[in-house]
């Protein structure tokens, strides 16, 4: 059960030192509350209070570091099922397979392409995350050979995936000092994983397709006292990996199975449809994702849509009021205004930019709201847009004083003409026509 | 806590449907298609009969572009084509008719007529602009979009106001606006996901079926800036990420306008159908 805060709090030392980092007990306890910090940080808790704040402050989903160094991350600590309820805080990680059988040509293009592979998108970084090596040879020099050469030409997070601890182990002797993550304790195998996971700090994914078998599993890990688990539900069609990933996500931020609270690994390779299954587990709960062929397409849009669906739900974008360039506009040039929602920004951006015209863009700040909600809330006014209009100096930026609006602001266009004294022509209500009116304009249709 | 009834979404009595996204004027369509599909986009029955019988779509929803022409006018032309369209496919129609409200009535009551006995789903009522679609609609038993900004409250407020109209709950269909992917689709997203959620927590006004479809797609920055050779693939992947994604959040029906997407959605919804190999 989640305590409120103000119940954490009674349970606190009361002493302000500061030393669990919080300035206060009170906001020591808020934090708490909200899962976002550790009850060990404060050093004057008594046993008993540790143990009732333990097992009900934690984050529902054990938070983890995968990799050493720059290009670590950060996976778990999510509390929701769905993102509109809080966030999704730690977006699941890429890793490319590379099976030990390949080439040595086929191990650089690999290894090389997580490290340098880069989208940038809305002042964002996104990349791939680590290497997958498989072992298909079965055989422990060979792993280790491919192991080495991965390590001589990149520092990146590593999964190593075999069920002979043997052969992992061979691995290990050539990056076990970069905590890479062992896939995977079975049943079978999982007491001499433990000791190599214990022996070399590693993260160890637990492989069980039946889940009602997995909290014994990862209950056995624990006491042997491998700390870092993640779970591998082994699931090889997307009606499973719905089902499984969301059942155990809902009983672990439910706090119904702390047993199931770890993160979840998803191997692509085991489905028919690999791009369906990648974008699948970027919605729903996956944290370590093993990508094995990759074209550039399915690249892209799982980076994007694995960057909107990690964005804070509660922070909209919203873009910066004042003036943009579209192309490099003159004295001449259309002047388009609209709203700081970034959806209606980019889209009519594209739009613009897609037109060939030269031209600007006046962005108001309606905090957030797309046009038509703004104008439906009275966030649109005249008032509001003579300034952004005055404070863009545009009077002196452009000559011909006309001002372009979204079609869905049509009803204020009278208002605004008194306002500003600027000529206000109403453009299309969809992005997707001002290409055609440009045309128009252009040709002197627009008067 | 209420589930999303995954188990049910993709039942095999009930699974997402697919649209195939037409039009009777492909000079304002995304150039795309014309690039990649120059014969079939000519003529806008053989188009809807290629998506039923070749690409495996479930419904045609045919935007009547030609109605965006400067001082459009010619009415009886839109019974003509959705006539030729009718007598090229059995799959269920929807039919997007002006976005000027100057001729909306004009062109939905013909869409209406020439429709009848057909039951279409028509689109698009908006909260500014219902009355004309709803009346048609109504006079002749047809469904109607009811399209609001990506907001719950306001798809809700639409729904009200829609049934103020006469329409019955039965004949709505939520389109809550999908943003492409990377400009704003998580929005869209998200905001399908509450209104299925609180339909199914019981709030009647939300429980009505949502259709999907993110008209932008083929034009983002990144299909457009593409090179040739990876170009359409690009855009497939913006598509299919897209609708999957929607139906994934609780979309009943999903909108694409490529062939090769329709085919990854199939076989992605068959797999999303299939039994569980345990109950869970
Ligand atoms: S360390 Fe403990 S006692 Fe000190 S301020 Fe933090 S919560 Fe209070």
């Amino acid at each position: 059960m989640a305590l409120k805060a103000l119940d954490i709090y009674k349970l606190l030392p009361k002493k302000n030192c500061k030393e669990c980092g919080d300035p206060t007990c009170l906001t020591f306890a808020m934090k708490l509350a909200s899962g976002k910090a550790d009850p060990d940080k404060c050093p004057y808790l008594d046993p008993q209070a540790k143990e009732v704040l333990g097992s009900s402050t934690k984050p529902p989903v054990k938070p983890m570091r995968i990799g050493v160094g720059e290009r670590s991350f950060r996976i778990g600590e999510e509390s929701c099922l769905y993102r509109h309820e809080k966030t999704f805080y730690h977006a699941p990680g890429f890793f490319l397979a590379l099976k030990d059988s390949s080439g040595e040509s086929q191990i650089s293009t690999i290894a090389n392409r997580v490290e340098k592979d880069l989208l940038v998108r809305a002042g964002q970084d996104l990349r791939l995350n680590g290497v997958a090596i498989i072992s298909d040879s079965k055989n422990p020099e060979t792993f280790g050979s491919v192991v080495k050469k991965v390590e001589e030409l990149v520092s990146l997070p590593e999964i190593l995936i075999s069920n002979d601890p043997k052969i992992v182990e061979a691995g290990l002797t050539y990056c076990g000092s970069y905590h890479p993550v062992i896939h995977a304790a079975t049943r079978e195998n999982y007491p001499e994983m433990c000791r190599l996971a214990l022996k070399f700090g590693c993260r160890l994914i637990i492989s069980e397709g039946d889940i009602t078998k997995i909290p014994e599993l990862v209950n056995e890990c624990v006491k042997i006292g491998v700390p870092d688990l993640i779970l591998d539900p082994c699931v090889d069609n997307l009606s499973d990996c719905l089902k499984k990933f969301t059942v155990i996500r809902k009983k672990a931020v439910t706090r119904e199975d702390a047993s199931l609270g770890y993160p979840l690994y998803l191997d692509t390779g085991r489905f028919k449809d690999r791009s369906g299954s990648l974008y699948l587990g970027i919605l729903k709960y996956a944290s370590l994702i093993v990508i094995h062929d990759l074209p550039e397409p399915v690249e892209k849009a799982a980076l994007t849509l694995r960057q909107g669906i990690y964005t804070d739900p509660q922070r909209p974008i919203q873009m910066e009021p004042g003036l943009y360039k579209i192309g490099e506009p003159g004295k001449d040039s259309p002047v388009f205004m609209t709203v700081n929602f970034s959806l209606t920004f980019f889209t009519l951006q594209g739009y613009l930019e897609s037109s060939g015209v030269s031209c600007y863009m006046l962005i108001v700040d309606t905090e957030g709201l797309s046009v038509l909600t703004a104008v439906a809330a009275g966030k649109l006014t005249d008032t509001l847009v003579n300034e952004t209009l005055k404070k863009a100096d545009l009077a002196n930026i452009v000559s011909h004083h006309t001002l372009i609006i979204p079609g869905y602001a049509a009803p204020i266009s009278g208002k605004l003409e008194d306002e500003t004294g600027w000529k206000i022509l109403v453009g299309p209500r969809d992005a997707a026509e001002v290409g055609t009116f440009l045309e128009s304009l252009q040709s002197g249709e627009t008067k | 806590m209420v589930d999303l009834p995954i188990f049910l979404f993709f039942s095999e009595k009930n699974p997402p449907r697919i649209a195939l996204e037409i039009c009777d004027d492909i000079a304002f369509w995304p150039g795309l298609l014309k690039d990649n599909l120059p014969d079939i986009t000519a003529d806008v029955s053989e188009w809807a009969k290629k998506g039923e019988m070749e690409w495996g779509a479930d419904l045609i929803r045919v935007y009547l572009t030609s109605t965006k022409k400067k001082h459009f006018s010619d009415f009886p032309g839109i019974k003509k084509v959705i006539d030729e369209i009718l007598s090229g496919t059995t799959l269920p129609l929807i039919i997007e008719g002006s976005d000027s409200p100057e001729i909306d009535s004009d062109v939905f009551l013909n869409c209406g007529e020439a429709g009848s006995g057909e039951r279409l789903l028509l689109g698009t009522a908006e909260a500014d602009r219902y009355r004309s679609v709803a009346a048609a609609a109504i006079a002749y038993n047809h469904a109607v979009i009811a399209q609001s900004p990506i907001d719950i409250n306001l798809a809700k407020q639409l729904n009200i106001l829609l049934r103020e109209t006469g329409m019955p709950d039965n004949s709505i269909i939520i389109d809550s606006y999908t943003g492409a992917l990377g400009y704003g689709f998580e929005y869209s997203y998200s905001t399908i996901e509450r209104i299925r959620y609180a339909a199914l927590k019981g709030d009647d006004d939300l429980a009505m079926p949502i259709i999907s479809s993110a008209p932008d797609t083929l034009g983002v920055r990144e299909v457009r800036e593409s090179p040739p050779e990876t170009k359409y693939e690009t855009a497939i992947q913006w598509e299919f990420g897209t609708a999957l994604s929607s139906l994934v959040a609780g979309a009943s029906i999903v909108c694409v306008r490529l062939p090769e997407t329709i085919k990854l959605l199939k076989t992605a919804i068959i797999d999303l159908s299939s039994p569980s190999v345990e109950d869970i």
